[in-house]
């Protein structure tokens, strides 16, 4: 099990901000490496994202499931993803909390990972994916400073709840 | 291991690598010297559906000293640059830091763009550019850009170019360095010959006058490989040098900086306590060994090479 976590602050208001964050055209646009996301419910996503450490670059087929949505608070994921060789299970959660105009957003990713990219280790991993997660933020903020519109589309799947089977 | 299947592309220019990049984009690599690449997809770590060797690109084979500024193409090889005499004179940590690398079969293909491409966090050339306030220059199917060292490396083998980028070279300021009171050093740990190194120091350091007695360090350089996820420019060990006459107390100041600067990973052979120990020692030496250089300057520029 590998935990990752992180913090962003953001200009703008949270319940601005949830919307971007629960907008799968804008997760597809800002996600380093996605190429589409395609929203299978209102609490299910299935994505294609290439990620990876160096030239180590696996495309993953990804399935999303949010487990909790508590606008304009707090999200929380179940991630799964399959590639050649490689496969991650994820649970991610982030809260929004309001802070002056803006907002501070924690994050935090519980994993586990398997295959060939696993033995990149923790540090490699975590110090890519820690900059991959703000990159994703950093786009996301800019859409945000755009004025794009988003649009608010997802919510929690019934009676899911979120586990990491080890 | 034998790699997956892939499709060889060898263009001949940059605009037709780069086109090549912008068609294929993740499913492509580049390829220049190949002496990791190879070993990755062997290994099948990495298996890219296009492979775009550049070493047809003979524009990018150069090494340009000028008086301002020193430029070298991304295909010139490690070999190259270790005995390049113009090199030695203006900027000698470039060929310290080249001689250093692997082993003589490795420097001879092996190229510096590969290596800053690569971005190995213990890697030589990406220590001497973050060291020497060195840029990057980018091409891309859309123009070309120039970044510097410092916002390049962003994290472990994770830099600042996109999918569709090739580096075509890097350049360095010579103005912070002038030859005759300027003093250079890269310095390596290893635990064997021919790997990589458990730390790396690199330190330029430029004194007001080389013939005074005790000549004062106007600015010092210092930046160390394999201490953190990205080259470590360690400031406050520049900091406790400068205005000083090189001694054992600045030394000192210097070398507690760079251990408490120091993040390094722990390796099998070395304990992250152990790199924050030899961050510092690395540093001492390092320090020294380009103030030593700097003072000497004067009176062997044309013999001092390394």
């Amino acid at each position: 099990m590998m935990e990752f976590d992180g913090e962003f602050t953001s200009d703008h208001p949270r319940d601005e901000l949830w919307n971007y964050f629960t907008d799968p055209e804008i997760l597809a646009d800002c996600a380093p490496g996605c190429d589409e996301i395609t929203m299978e419910s209102p609490g299910e996503l299935s994505a294609t994202i290439t990620v990876g450490v160096g030239s180590v670059k696996p495309t993953f087929d990804v399935d999303m499931t949010v487990t909790r949505a508590d606008a304009p608070e707090t999200l929380e994921m179940e991630v799964g993803g399959d590639a050649s060789r490689n496969s991650f299970e994820a649970v991610t959660e982030m809260n929004l909390v309001e802070d002056g105009d803006g907002t501070i957003a924690t994050w935090e990713a519980h994993t586990n990972v398997a295959g060939l990219i696993a033995s990149m280790g923790q540090r490699a991993l975590g110090s890519v994916a820690g900059r991959i997660v703000n990159n994703f933020f950093e786009d996301l903020e800019a859409k945000a400073d755009e004025g794009v519109p988003a649009e608010s589309k997802l919510e929690a799947k019934p009676e899911a709840e979120a586990s990491l089977e080890n | 291991m034998k790699p997956a299947a892939f499709q060889y592309h060898q263009p001949s220019s940059v605009a037709e690598a780069t086109d090549l990049l912008a068609e294929y984009e993740h499913d492509a690599e580049l390829m220049a010297g190949n002496q990791s690449l190879g070993i990755v997809m062997a290994n099948r770590l990495a298996t890219p559906a296009h492979i775009v060797d550049l070493n047809g690109v003979d524009d990018l084979d150069y090494v340009d000293v000028a008086a301002e500024r020193v430029a070298i193409g991304a295909l010139t090889s490690h070999r190259t640059i270790e005995t390049s005499g113009a090199l030695a004179d203006a900027l000698p940590m470039f060929p310290a830091a080249a001689e250093q690398i692997a082993g003589p079969s490795v420097r001879n293909l092996g190229t510096i763009g590969g290596s800053v491409g690569e971005a190995d966090p213990a890697g030589n050339y990406p220590t001497v550019l973050t060291a020497l306030d060195g840029d990057l220059h980018i091409a891309s199917a859309d123009g070309e850009r120039t970044v510097a060292a410092s916002e390049y490396f962003i994290a472990y083998m994770f830099t600042d170019l996109a999918e569709d980028e090739l580096i075509t070279g890097v350049s360095v300021d010579r103005g912070p360095f002038p030859v005759d009171r300027t003093g250079m050093a890269f310095l390596e740990q290893k635990p064997a010959a021919q790997t990589w190194p458990t730390i790396s120091a690199a330190a330029a350091v430029r004194v007001d006058d080389p013939d005074a007695s005790a000549p004062v360090v106007e600015e010092a350089r210092l930046a160390l490989a394999n201490a953190a996820d990205v080259p470590l420019r360690v400031e406050d060990a520049e900091a406790a040098v400068e205005g000083e006459s090189l001694g054992e107390e600045p030394l000192t100041a210097a070398a507690e900086a760079a251990s408490e600067a120091a993040e390094p990973g722990e390796e099998m052979h070395a304990d992250a306590a152990y790199k924050e120990e030899l961050a510092g020692e690395y540093t001492r030496r390092s320090l020294e060994t380009a103030y030593e250089r700097a003072t000497d300057a004067a009176d062997t520029t044309e013999t001092t090479t390394s």
